[in-house]
């Protein structure tokens, strides 16, 4: 059931270009906006690697999200680094970060870190407006052409499939690592950071270790989206967008990798549909993880179960017999 | 140039003291309920929007409009830990957190609708013109800061030391279950705090209002350094948070005058990162065991 | 073998383990019992480096215990359940035990990536997991979450989590209580099974589950220890009885508080 349903969404994202063309000049914009969703969503899914399962507050993640995507701009613009180089060095220059900032907070306290991780995301938009010599100030760097191993990808078509790509792929890898070792030591520092350790699990390198993984992770989008958009500048990685990721991940459900997806959809939908009134998808958001956190703890994942728990303990109708896949 | 770095020095405490009043509020909710309330500045810029209405649409009295504007904060902050807070008792302390997160966005998109973004310019609380002492230029609105913040410390630190609520709430702080326990009013001690928390972030965010404008997010910038303060200070201790906020305000004005105002916060979370490289804990703080 | 020689913990004025030595052979079952607040749980955790030592030295084998961090205890052969069970709620049961396993598996960022090496281990991970599982009757439940379960499989699935590493020592903190009737006769034989293949050192208040299978008992009141002995010897002993045991009405009292 749930994997049909997964194959069923993968396919529809998969055709959804053709259908696209319907829309005529409409459709470049439109993909874009559905590409720009996927790479939101891989920030999404690795803000909750760190925050859902891990435990560790960061307000900071667009700030990793900068650094990828600058490293990438400027390495395409100075040595016209392609697409895939460019991600990966995106991806270490936010995973290097991450580990500067990592080890202090590691050993703070509950919840400094969530200030540290502001900090960090301030000071990355404070960097990237002065340090115009390297990042174009509030002029933003424009990319070369994205090309992926000497193919143009150019083309709004192209780059959605690439975001949709790197989108599953980002959902394999984390899947496959919350499912082995490592992915449940930090589930486990999250829930007891005593149990953890009398476990086995070494508490502050395991902490520093998610911060890496998620910066790595969010990194990578960076670059991505440095390519989709073929522009960066720093408007796109304010303080406000890394309250939108951090968005994603409480009202999607925490800990949950479908939670942070649908997180992603209500979170890019809110803001698209109320950004003529200023404040309003501030307010509409933060009502929500107030309301998600009062009442719906799981967020949508766990309302999602809840109603199919409902569902399926309902007793079949006499006669029929019932079939569940 | 020691007058100029004295001048420095005389903004920085003034500018700190807002910082400072920031943090107190900060770690008096944090000792109370171990949360760290990211809705502080939001609340404390809501309450200064009382102020505001009260001066602009009303032509109240300033000290009125101030006192309205404190107890505007008083309640917000109560209600927000009765309604909201006490919900969430048993939750993970992450959940906490969270939801002070969210009422920080809930209360700024709602003032922004309310209001807009636009900055709204607020009178200048005392219309005294400034003070020359020899070369010292001294603001009448930087001495109401800094009388201020040293009062409320003061009248605090007796409170807490002298009184039963005092007493009550460092016994929630030692153990909450306990507390219960023993008969003392956890519910009604945590709203104090919180309303008191709040009214303190009010007292900043209206002490401010004249230099950054009345705005949805004119407490940004100081509720992050009222963070920064209260880590420095420890994160616990009310005369660390203190210290700690001027300490930061005369950093951020050095800042300010001899390196790159665009940078400070940059700069100063470079510090802190120092800071807590070497001292985990904060300058004041000391260290915490967990018990099992 | 576990040789502890002036184990000391303070917290702050109170010093809850007072310059206390303790033996611990290689195989069997001995218990740790004594009044509450006698610091029974403290010395585990002292054991097992959950909460720092202000003096003493405690070795086992040719480790040095006290100078490991914390979580390599493990590695080092030591294993401990909690006092209340220390469960991972957002873990599942199974996964709970997978973590017992952490310091005995190599898999780190590569499980990611699925690689037949990581498969391998973690297979074999599960296996054992689920040997341990079948032992305490909980396999049946090895994909609920820990807080749908009763009280009593928590405490059952916090001593599997401490047992599938296979420690040379294991620590176990009153892991009978809370436990159903129905619970404790699993508990037991598995006990009995581990005191065969390693050391386990038991907190227990129950003196007649005691008797049954423990070697030695070492008695604590005040952080120090009072007595040490065998289970039969230390219900005459005078200064248990009046520590611990006591006398009549007392002692039923007592009794029943645990
Ligand atoms: N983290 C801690 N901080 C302060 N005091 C502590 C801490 N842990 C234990 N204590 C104190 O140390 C003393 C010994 O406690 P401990 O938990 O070891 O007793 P115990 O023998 O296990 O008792 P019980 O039978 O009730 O479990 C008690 O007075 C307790 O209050
Ligand atoms: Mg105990």
């Amino acid at each position: 059931m749930q994997r049909r349903l997964v194959i069923a969404i993968l396919v529809a994202c998969a055709v959804l270009p053709i259908a696209f063309q319907a829309l005529g000049q409409r459709q470049v914009y439109w993909l874009f906006v559905i590409s720009e969703f996927y790479v939101f969503a891989i920030v999404a899914i690795s803000l909750d690697l760190l925050m859902g399962r891990s435990g560790q507050i960061s307000l900071g993640q667009s700030g990793f999200v900068a650094l990828g995507a600058y490293t990438a701009a400027i390495l395409n613009q100075r040595f016209n680094v392609d697409l895939p180089l460019g991600m990966l060095a995106g991806a270490a220059t936010a995973a290097v970060a991450s580990l500067v900032l990592g080890f202090p907070a590691t050993r703070l306290r509950g919840h400094y870190l969530g200030i540290v991780t502001l900090g960090f995301g301030i000071a990355i938009d404070q960097i990237a407006l002065k340090w115009d010599a390297l990042t174009g100030g509030d002029q933003g760097i424009h990319l070369h052409r994205p090309a992926l191993f000497g193919v143009d990808a150019g083309t709004p078509v192209r780059m959605y499939y690439v975001a949709l790509v790197a989108l599953v792929v980002a959902v394999l890898l984390v899947r496959g690592l919350t499912q082995t070792r490592i992915g449940r030591a930090f589930a486990a520092i999250k829930d007891s950071e005593v149990a953890a350790a009398a476990m086995g699990v070494p508490v502050a390198r395991t902490k520093v270790l998610a911060f890496i993984v998620s910066a790595f992770l969010a990194g990578a989008a960076g670059g991505i989206y440095a390519f989709l958009a073929g522009f960066v500048a720093p408007e796109d990685f304010g303080i406000e967008s890394s309250l939108l990721f951090f968005a994603m991940v409480v009202i999607g459900g925490m800990g949950s990798i479908p939670g942070a997806i649908g997180g992603a959809v209500v979170v890019d939908a809110v803001k698209n549909a109320a950004a003529t009134v200023s404040g309003l998808s501030l307010a509409l958001l933060g009502g929500m993880i107030v309301l998600v956190v009062l009442f719906f703890p799981g967020g949508l994942k766990g309302l999602l179960r809840t109603r199919r728990i409902r569902r399926e303990r309902r007793p079949a109708p006499k006669g029929v017999v019932r079939q569940d896949a | 140039m020691t007058q100029f770095l004295l001048q420095i020095a005389l903004a920085g405490l003034a500018q700190g003291s807002l910082f400072a009043l920031t943090a107190l509020g900060l770690v008096m909710i944090y000792n109370a309920s171990s949360v760290v309330n990211f809705a502080h500045g939001a609340m404390g810029m809501a309450a200064t929007y009382v102020a505001y209405v009260l001066i602009a649409r009303f032509e109240v009295p300033f000290a009125l409009a101030f006192a309205a504007a404190l107890v505007a904060a008083f309640v917000l902050g109560a209600v927000v830990q009765a309604v909201f807070l006490a919900r969430l008792r048993n939750a993970p302390l992450l959940s906490q957190v969270v939801v002070t997160l969210g009422l920080f966005m809930l209360l700024e998109g709602l003032m922004g609708i309310a209001f807009g973004y636009n900055p709204r310019p607020m009178r200048e609380s005392i219309a005294i013109a400034p003070v020359i002492l020899g070369d010292l230029v001294l603001r009448p609105q930087d001495v109401l800061q800094l009388a201020l913040l040293l009062i409320l410390g003061v009248a605090l630190a007796a409170f807490f030391a002298a009184t039963k609520v005092g007493l009550g709430m460092r016994a929630i702080t030692e153990n909450t279950y306990a507390a219960r326990l023993m008969g003392i009013p956890v519910g009604r001690l945590l709203a104090i705090a919180w309303g008191t928390g709040v009214a303190l972030s009010a007292v900043a965010a209206v002490l401010a209002a004249p230099t950054t404008s009345v705005t949805p997010n004119m407490m940004d910038t100081i509720v992050v350094y009222g963070f920064v303060a209260a880590i420095v200070g420890g994160f616990g201790s009310m005369a660390g948070a203190l210290v700690g906020g001027l300490i930061l305000g005369v950093v951020v004005n050095l800042i300010d005058a001899f390196l790159a105002p665009e940078l400070a916060m940059s700069i100063v979370f470079g510090l802190l990162l120092l800071v807590l490289y070497v001292r985990p804990d904060g300058l004041f703080g000391r260290a915490q065991v967990q018990k099992v | 073998m576990l040789e502890a020689r002036g184990v000391t913990v303070r917290f702050g004025g109170l010093v809850a383990v007072n310059a206390l030595d303790l033996d611990v052979p290689d195989r069997g079952i001995f218990a740790l019992v004594g009044p509450n607040g006698a610091g029974k749980t403290t010395l585990i955790n002292a054991l097992s480096r959950v909460c720092p030592v202000a003096g003493g030295t405690v070795r086992l084998g040719d480790v040095d215990v006290l100078s490991l961090p914390p979580h390599a205890a493990v590695s080092a052969g030591i294993a401990r359940s909690f006092q209340r069970a220390e469960l991972f709620p957002s873990l599942t049961v199974l996964e709970n035990l997978l973590v017992g396993l952490h310091s005995t598996m190599q898999t780190g960022l590569s499980g990611a990536l699925m690689t037949p090496a990581s498969r391998t281990e973690e297979q074999a991970a599960r296996a054992r997991a689920e040997r341990v599982l079948r032992d305490l009757d909980l396999w049946e439940v090895r994909n609920a979450a820990p807080a749908d379960m009763p009280y009593g499989h928590q405490k059952l699935l916090d001593v599997a989590r401490a047992l599938v590493s296979e420690p040379a020592l294991l620590l176990l903190d009153e892991p009978f209580a809370g436990l159903t009737e129905a619970e404790a006769p699993r508990l037991l034989a598995c006990i009995r099974a581990a005191g065969e293949r390693c050391a386990v050192l038991m907190i227990e208040h129950h003196f007649e589950l005691l008797e049954g299978i423990a070697q030695r008992m070492t008695v604590m009141d005040f952080g120090q220890k009072v007595s040490e002995g065998t289970p039969a010897s230390m219900r005459t002993d005078p200064e248990v009885i009046r520590c611990y045991l006591g006398t009549g009405r007392h002692r039923t009292a007592a009794a029943s508080a645990c």
